[in-house]
């Protein structure tokens, strides 16, 4: 073996030297640990193992047309509180991958990252945040064959920790661009299919299909400032499974529709997006379903809600609700809703826009479950298209960014939200509703030579749940490298009224930058790009580490 | 083991760069949903400046807007040009259209839904601004803090001599 890679490493170098180009190498170094402790306060009891660290190394290689990597990553002695358990005590390269792109023809053998689509079909991705990393190994080829038709092809399973899961993928898609290839000028026309199926064995239940296939079409079109877009998904009929056992040997299919529209123009923005999942659960292994570490997910299903940027605006969190149960208690079909957006610049020099400028953001969503009717002895549901189910979420906000001098800016945040609290800890639909109303308030004050402070004071009114919250953040910025702030969450309504501090800073030099934090983590969900994890609440220093090069 | 070590030397004397100094190939999406190559997008004769940022992510838009705010000053006084790379996936990436109008922003948007370009220049986090000459990468930052525009501004002037 050794010698295969002294070999292998002197063939590299010797076409190293012959090569005409020379190419380069790249990468980087992330490293995230924390320190745990126990802290009474908040009835919090470090594991074992206190000290726990996610590091991750990447590498690559180009030459020309050719690309090669790989990603080392080590979770030692285990992952951080709520990354998925197959991460702890993992030590290993995780992936590796060739590429191989030109003008007409991409194609990459090893591990990549895909999507057809929004992703409700298929997408692979990599949050490290989040702990997901659901990579496909196998064969990716992209195909431009004409100046308006493209496609893409994968095949392969997908990464589950170290591992691999046990169902194939495999996947088709076609874009067309049909204004385009009909010289069609005052309208623009896209349009795409896709087809993405899983094998996997069933190991002996006759009951179960060996492939379940999933068929997807979409059409956008724009005129002039116009747009609008649709992407409808069939999935075929496949078991419920319900914490890794089989609900029954009954299959049933599962369906996506997303509509999107708006208006854009100097100075104002309008978009609605509308979505109804019903069963749409899609996993490479059919055991996984609903595992809350988002593992061997195979699409991209986010919460189609504005992504909050405070901490106390990120208590009460959608998360999307796209199973099908019909035979527990917390019965439920999919979710049906929409959303809204709004974005206007009033001018400067108006009285609303003052000398620099008024930005106003607004948004709005509601979020509901599937109408739908459960016979639970024939293990039967029948669900309506929109109907009138329960209400899981509501939320409008409204943010106003003001530049008043070159030295004081500010932004105005008001948000009013309704959420089931199934949805924030699990559990049924329909028995609890949280409402709550939030305002932030923050200011930004420029000095000489890059110096700054930002200060933002926020308040989280409500009767339910753990009641009222004040909470405050004061940051100073010495300069572009160097970062310093205080922060206190306090849930003075609550029983226990809990401060949930922290203080840290960041450094950064070059292509390196560490970040420091002690303090309180409020448990809940955490969630980026619409995908949601659970942390439970924890105590302790926090260094994160990265570096490019 | 030895020779194993040996080999790793000559690779690293025989290894041309140890640093991303090649601007990564990559397919961008304009807002319409074309595709563009990222190296045919940039500023042949002066500087780019290529900023990743979200539209969820507050201090990205924070310096997009301030340098919005003084952005033809900048055009004026040497040739550079931005391109906001939006990171956004398809959760959010509608809403870039709407929010880039919405803020009346007077430099270029790309889409990388698909995170290629965020994962070639290892951005695990957002904003990333890259200064770009000849398709070479020159100079990196990450983060922002309000007033870092202007260094940004500075270290402009410096390469475009």
């Amino acid at each position: 073996m050794k010698k295969l890679l002294f070999g292998a490493i002197v063939l590299f170098n010797t076409c190293l030297i012959n090569a005409q180009e020379n190419g380069n190498f790249y990468g980087g170094l992330e490293s995230n640990s924390q320190w745990y402790q126990t802290d009474e306060g908040i009835n919090f009891i470090a594991p074992e193992d206190q000290f726990r660290a996610n590091n991750y190394v990447t590498l690559n290689y180009n030459l020309g047309k050719f690309t090669a990597g790989l990603q080392y990553e080590s979770y030692l002695p285990s992952a951080l509180l709520g990354y998925a358990p197959v991460y702890d005590g993992g030590n290993d390269v995780a992936t590796y991958y060739l590429n191989y792109k030109d003008n007409s023809l991409d194609i990459t053998g090893g591990y990549f990252y895909e999507q057809f689509g929004s992703g409700l079909i298929l997408r692979s991705w990599e949050d490290r945040q989040l702990g997901i990393n659901n990579a496909f190994k196998g064969v990716n080829i992209k195909f431009k064959a004409t100046e308006y038709l493209d496609f893409k092809a994968v095949f392969g399973r997908q990464r589950n920790g170290f591992e691999e899961s046990s169902g194939t993928i495999q996947g088709l898609d076609a874009d067309l661009s049909v204004s385009n290839a009909l010289n069609i000028d005052n309208v623009d026309i896209q349009m795409g299919l896709s087809y993405v199926a899983r094998n996997q064995d069933t190991e002996g239940n006759q009951a179960l299909p060996s492939t379940v296939g999933a068929y997807g079409g979409r059409l956008d079109l724009i005129f002039n400032d116009f747009y609008v877009g649709a992407e409808a998904i069939l999935k075929d009929p496949d078991a419920i499974v319900i914490e890794g056992q089989l609900a029954s040997n009954k299959l049933y299919d599962g369906t996506a529709l997303l509509v999107n529209a708006g208006y854009a123009t100097k100075g104002l923005g309008i978009n609605a997006s509308f979505r109804r999942l019903e069963n749409f659960s899609f996993y490479s292994d059919r055991f996984a379903e609903g595992n809350i570490y988002n593992q061997e997910v195979i699409n991209y299903v986010p919460a189609l809600t504005k992504q909050q940027d405070y901490m106390l605006t990120n208590i009460y969190v959608y998360n999307a609700q796209s199973r099908l149960i019909i035979e527990t208690y917390d019965q439920r079909a999919g979710e049906v809703g929409a959303q809204f957006d709004l974005y206007y610049s009033f001018k400067k020099g108006t009285s609303l826009g003052g000398k620099y400028g008024t930005k106003l953001a607004f948004n709005f969503s509601y979020w509901g479950g599937l109408d739908a009717e459960y016979n639970i002895e024939n293990k039967w549901y029948e669900a309506k298209f929109i109907g009138s189910g329960p209400q899981l979420f509501r939320d409008v906000n409204l943010e106003i960014k003001k530049t008043w001098s070159k030295k004081w800016s500010s932004v105005f945040t008001y948000q009013n939200v309704l959420i089931d609290k199934g949805v924030v800890q699990g559990g049924s639909f329909g028995k609890n509703t949280i409402y709550a109303n939030i305002g932030v308030i923050e200011a930004t004050r420029k000095f000489n030579k890059g110096k700054s402070a930002r200060f933002v004071a926020q308040h989280l009114w409500t009767d339910q749940d753990r009641k009222n919250w004040v909470a405050g953040v004061f940051e100073y910025n010495f300069s572009s490298k160097l970062a310093l702030y205080v922060a206190d969450n306090w849930n003075y309504g609550g029983l226990d009224e809990i401060h949930y501090y922290s203080v840290g800073g960041s450094y950064s030099k070059g292509n390196a930058r560490l970040g420091l934090n002690y303090g309180r983590q409020r448990g809940g969900l955490i969630c980026i790009g619409g995908v949601c994890r659970f942390v439970p609440e924890n105590t302790g220093l926090s260094a994160n580490l990265t570096i490019t090069f | 083991m030895k020779n194993l070590f040996l080999a790793l030397c000559l690779l690293l004397i025989s290894m041309p760069s140890f640093a991303q100094d090649e601007l990564p190939n990559v397919d961008l999406k304009t807002m319409e949903g074309k595709n563009v190559v990222l190296k045919e997008a940039t500023n042949k004769e002066g500087i780019t400046v290529i900023s990743l940022w979200a539209t969820w992510c507050v201090p990205c838009l924070k310096e997009l807007d301030a340098i919005n705010e003084i952005y033809f000053e900048w055009q004026e006084e040497v040739n550079v040009e931005l391109i906001a790379v939006s990171v956004d996936d398809s959760r959010t990436v509608k809403r870039v259209k709407s929010l880039v109008n919405g803020k009346d922003w007077d430099f270029s948007v790309l889409l990388d839904t698909n995170n290629d370009l965020k994962r070639a220049l290892n951005a695990s986090t957002i904003p990333l601004t890259i200064l770009v000459k000849d398709n070479k990468i020159v100079f990196k930052h990450s983060g922002y803090n309000p007033g870092s525009e202007l260094e940004l501004f500075e270290k402009i002037m410096e390469l475009s001599k």
